[in-house]
C-alpha cells in the first residue's frame, strides 16, 4: 500500500470518534446499541479498542508500507 | 443453580469441541438433550459457567503458542509504532488483528439476538449440518486443485504435510486474511464451527492444512479470550465456587489442549472430511430425536 495522507485523516476522524463513543459509552447512561438504558463499560472499552486501532491504520496510511 | 457433575461435563464437552470443526456452541445445544441431561440456559450461574470455561480454553491456546503470542505481540507494537511492516511476526500479527476485528465487532454487538434467535436445539441440529457441508466443500475445493496442480500422494487420499503448492501462514495477504479471519462470523450461529469455517477459508485461500488450523487457532485464542473476560463482571456470588470454577477452567483447558495438539498431529496428513461426517451424523440425529 503506497502512502495515503488523505486516508490516514479519514482515519484519524474515525478514531476520534471511536473515542468520543468510548467516553459517551463511560459517563453516560444509554440503550444505544445495548439492551437497557444503564452504563455500558464493555461498549467504551470496544470503542477505546477501535479508537486505537484507527490511529494504528491511520499511521499505515501515513507512511505506506510494502505489504499489502 | 448447576450441579458439579453437570459443570464439569459440560467443561470437558466445551474443551474438547472449541478447537475440533465441530461447533462447542451447537454441541452445548444439541449434546445434553439428546443425552436427556435437563438444565436451564437461562439459569443465572451458566454465564458465569460457561465463562470460566472460555477462560479455560484461552489458557490453554495461550499455553499451547506462547512463544507465537510473545512475538505476535511485540511485532504488534513495533509495526503499530512504525506504521510499517518489515518482519514476519509483524505481518502475523497485523494479519491477526485484521482478521479478528470484524468477528469481534459483528458478535460484540449481535451475538444475543443470534444466540436467542437460532440457540434452539433443532436449529443447532440444522447448522451442525450445515457446518458439515462447509467442510466438505472445502475439502473438495482442495482436492480439485491438488489434482489440478498434479500434486498426488500414495492413493490420492492423503495430502502432503510440506506440500510446497500450499503456503504458510506466513504467505497469506493481509487482504486474504480479512477474509478468512470474517469467516468466523458465520460462527456466530450455533452449529456452525469458529474452528471449521476458518480453517475451511484457509484452505480455500491456499493455505496448508496444518497452517489452516494454526492460523484457525491464533484467530481464535484473542475472541475466546475476549468472551471470556468480558463476562468476567458475571462472576461472583452467582457462579461456581472458586475450587469448582478453577477445576472446571482447568478440565476446559487441558481437553482444548490436548484437543488441539491431536488435530496439528492430525491434519500434517488428514483431511476434514472426517468432521464433516460427525457433524452431519449428530446434526441428522438432533432433527429427527429432539423436539
Amino acid at each position: 500500500m503506497r502512502a495515503n495522507p488523505p486516508l490516514a485523516v479519514a482515519l484519524v476522524v474515525l478514531a476520534v470518534v471511536f473515542a468520543g463513543f468510548s467516553v459517551f459509552y463511560f459517563t453516560t447512561k444509554t440503550s444505544l446499541l445495548a439492551g437497557d438504558a444503564a452504563i455500558h463499560y464493555k461498549h467504551a472499552i470496544v470503542f477505546a479498542v477501535l479508537a486505537v486501532l484507527a490511529l494504528v491504520a491511520a499511521n499505515f496510511a501515513r507512511r505506506g508500507t510494502a505489504s499489502d | 443453580m448447576l450441579g458439579a457433575g453437570l459443570i464439569l461435563f459440560l467443561a470437558a464437552l466445551q474443551g474438547a469441541t472449541e478447537l475440533f470443526p465441530v461447533s462447542s456452541l451447537g454441541h452445548a445445544v444439541v449434546v445434553p438433550p439428546l443425552l436427556h441431561i435437563n438444565f436451564n440456559e437461562s439459569d443465572p450461574s451458566f454465564v458465569p459457567v460457561l465463562t470460566v470455561l472460555h477462560l479455560g480454553t484461552a489458557g490453554a491456546l495461550l499455553i499451547l503458542y506462547w512463544r507465537e503470542w510473545v512475538a505476535i505481540v511485540r511485532g504488534f507494537v513495533r509495526a503499530a509504532l512504525r506504521g510499517r511492516i518489515t518482519d514476519p511476526d509483524e505481518r502475523l500479527a497485523m494479519m491477526l488483528v485484521v482478521g479478528t476485528i470484524p468477528t469481534a465487532v459483528v458478535g460484540f454487538f449481535f451475538l444475543t439476538p443470534l444466540t436467542s434467535l437460532f440457540g434452539h436445539p433443532r436449529a443447532s441440529a440444522a447448522f451442525l449440518i450445515v457446518n458439515a457441508g462447509i467442510l466438505l466443500a472445502a475439502e473438495g475445493f482442495r482436492r480439485r486443485d491438488e489434482r489440478a496442480h498434479a500434486v498426488r500422494t500414495p492413493g490420492d487420499v492423503r495430502h502432503a504435510s510440506g506440500d510446497p503448492s500450499y503456503a504458510g501462514v506466513e504467505g497469506l495477504s493481509l487482504r486474504a486474511a480479512l477474509v478468512v479471519g470474517a469467516c468466523q462470523i458465520a460462527a456466530l450461529f450455533p452449529g456452525i464451527s469458529r474452528s471449521g469455517v476458518t480453517m475451511a477459508a484457509g484452505l480455500m485461500a491456499g493455505l496448508r492444512h496444518q497452517e489452516a488450523a494454526r492460523f484457525a487457532f491464533l484467530l481464535a485464542t484473542p475472541i475466546i479470550l475476549a468472551a471470556g473476560l468480558v463476562e468476567v463482571p458475571q462472576l461472583g456470588p452467582r457462579g461456581p465456587g472458586a475450587g469448582l470454577a478453577v477445576g472446571a477452567a482447568a478440565l476446559a483447558g487441558v481437553a482444548a489442549y490436548l484437543s488441539a495438539r491431536f488435530l496439528l498431529r492430525y491434519l500434517r496428513f488428514g483431511r476434514l472430511d472426517p468432521f464433516a461426517y460427525y457433524c452431519a451424523a449428530l446434526g441428522t440425529a438432533g432433527l429427527i430425536l429432539l423436539r
